[in-house]
């Protein structure tokens, strides 16, 4: 109790008011932080562990009268074996690869845009928002609608422009493109978010750094090039991490849209392991392929911050 | 030096000025573009909401005609948001609103007070509880959910609200950012209040609550999207139409043959009016705090 504060001579003395408030002040402070502890603890934590124990057994999802067995790493090996799984690895690495130009690119040229002094840019700011509160179920209803085959309005708008010479494309039900059309939603949807974080990289670069170089000769190019981008490391990195790991969680449109199809083109991590765990009611290896699915989302939380270390921040 | 520097600065600002002059209209246009990409979707959904003909919506699409309603009508509306039966998406609405309510309001009282006794208190082991909710982040949702669905469906939890609110009311990325924003906040504050005799429970609700605002906005406008947005958590969850969030219930209408965009329009819609005045309503905080924290988080 006294350990708290042995500069004050008081302590000394400590009077048994002066404890029972210590002692008063204790009990509100575990019950403050009680709740989040419990819940965290409850819904998180306990989960957490039991999908390492799950992933080891034959748990099926409906308890059967045989009991669950414990079955090492075969559902590991099971998984590794599977083209199934390195398929829809390999599609939302291609989704990640796709995503990371087009979504950072354009929420970073926004951001550049309205950092300048434009008129109403707080109105676009808000504006370019919009598409970021959009549930995912929205955005799959409009663009559903969007990429129509074959009359929808962007095989109209592109048979408008070559004349009629491009034929209307499947948008998303040709294996070619289906990842494609993935991209340009999810993009449109969830780009707001880096906007936002790339406004507040810029905000967070001294004025007088610009000036700085402004005396030294820098035209707007150089200025970019010496000025900004170096003070805007950190937010690339968060960026394109924070991103990296949202592609590899890829679901919600996929599941509504394509259902991993067609011919497993847009086949997910995620999407394979709710079809394991609820329609092939395979919860021990579902819970498998989510320890896998962590284990992807660690190894790039850690690369990011051996990053943001070597940058220095 | 400086007689030679500022003339030179002046000539230098003129010719940028003039440059800028067309510089600002190549921005202004630039941004105008992406203004159109990004909100004509979302036109083109109110404006289709509104038309009867659901035939009538798909021949629109790719000419102007997706812009533009001659006769406006909300039948749509009227067929979509009963509160029972078949299109009841007014009761999904509800439901939506209801756990939105709960999961925001038992979210920002959970997580304040557990960033408040990691920003201020005297507890043993608060670096260390602090250290551990933070390394708790990297956990995804998806990454729990297979092992959560056996431990809600073992208490009989499933089909119910409390479900869908309970497991997302604490969550390590809002404690950080009420730690964050706390912990910014100057020690006198605390030292008088706490001279006066104020206790600390006191003090969080009297002196700290009030001063943030703008955390309790960007906490509120992100864990409502969040929670609005939910969609894979509930589809394990619920089965019947009892507590079926909005966002499930519109899915359902790409599992038929043939899809009804006018009522899939409508629900849309009315989906979308719920977060959008939250977003509104908040915007103004949660842009300028959000701004801050991100970064650093």
């Amino acid at each position: 109790m006294t350990l708290q504060q042995p500069a004050l001579p008081a302590t000394a003395v400590a009077t048994r008011p002066a404890r029972r408030r210590d002692r008063a002040r204790l009990f509100q402070e575990i019950g403050m932080l009680a709740p989040a502890v419990a819940l965290l603890t409850i819904f998180l934590v306990v989960p957490f562990l039991l999908s390492f124990w799950t992933a080891m057994t034959n748990q099926p999802l409906v308890p059967r009268p045989t009991p669950v067995r414990f079955i090492g790493l075969t559902n590991f090996l099971r998984i590794f074996k599977d083209d199934l799984f390195w398929t829809s690895l390999w599609n939302v690495s291609r989704f990640t690869f796709w995503i990371l130009p087009v979504q950072c690119g354009l929420a970073f040229a926004t951001a550049l845009l309205l950092h300048q002094k434009l008129p109403l840019r707080n109105f676009f700011r808000g504006l370019f928002f919009l598409p970021a509160i959009t549930s995912m179920v929205v955005v799959c209803v409009i663009w559903g609608t969007l990429l129509q085959y074959p009359t929808g309005p962007f095989n109209q708008v592109i048979g408008f422009l070559s004349g009629g010479r491009i034929q209307p494309i499947d948008w998303l039900g040709d294996p070619n493109w289906a990842m494609f059309s993935i991209v340009l939603l999810s993009a449109w949807q969830a780009y707001g978010f880096q906007m936002i974080v790339y406004l507040a990289g810029l905000q967070g670069i001294p004025d007088e750094l610009y000036d700085a170089a402004r005396i030294d000769g820098a035209n707007a190019f150089q200025r970019f090039w010496h000025v900004t981008m170096p003070g805007l490391r950190p937010t690339h990195v968060f960026v394109l991490v924070i991103t990296t790991i949202q592609a590899f969680k890829l679901y919600t449109q996929v599941a509504i849209l394509t259902q991993g199809g067609p011919r497993s083109s847009t086949e997910t991590v995620v999407h394979y392991m709710v079809r394991a765990g609820f329609e092939e009611q395979k919860l021990g290896y579902a819970s498998a392929v989510s320890v896998i699915l962590f284990l992807i989302v660690l190894v790039i939380a850690l690369l990011q911050r051996q990053l943001l270390r070597r940058f220095d921040v | 030096m400086s007689d030679l520097a500022i003339p030179t600065l002046q000539t230098e600002a003129r010719r940028e000025r003039s440059a800028i002059g067309s510089l600002r209209l190549v921005q202004t246009a630039c941004i105008l573009v992406i203004a159109l990409v990004i909100v004509s979707p979302l036109f083109m959904l109110l404006i289709a909401s509104l038309k009867d003909d659901r035939f009538q919506i798909l021949a629109d699409m790719g000419s102007f005609r997706a812009f533009w309603v001659s006769n406006p009508r909300l039948s749509n509306f009227a067929e979509v948001s009963n509160l029972s039966g078949e299109l009841a998406f007014g009761r999904y609405l509800l439901n939506s609103l209801f756990i939105l309510g709960c999961t925001v309001g038992a979210g920002l009282i959970v997580n304040s007070m557990a960033g408040f006794v990691l920003a201020w208190g005297t507890l043993r082991g608060r670096a260390l509880v602090l250290s551990l909710v933070i390394a708790l982040y990297v956990i995804p949702q998806e990454s729990i959910i297979m092992p959560l669905v056996i431990m809600v469906s073992r208490a009989g939890m499933t089909d119910t609200f409390a479900v869908q609110i309970v497991p997302w009311v604490a969550s390590p990325l809002y404690i950080f950012l009420f730690y964050q924003f706390f912990a910014q906040l100057p020690k006198e504050l605390f030292e008088a209040a706490e001279m006066d005799g104020a206790s600390v429970f006191r003090i969080y609700r009297s002196i700290f609550l009030p001063l943030s605002l703008p955390a309790l906005a960007t906490v509120s406008i992100l864990m409502g999207i969040e929670s609005w947005n939910q969609y894979l958590w509930p589809i394990l969850v619920t089965q019947t139409d009892y507590a079926r969030p909005i966002a499930v219930a519109i899915a359902t209408f790409f599992g038929q043959d043939s899809i009804y965009w006018d009522r899939a329009m409508a629900a849309s819609v009315l989906m979308m009016i719920p977060i959008l005045a939250l977003y509104l309503a908040f915007q103004r905080w949660f842009v300028s705090s959000f701004v801050g924290s991100a970064v650093k988080g």
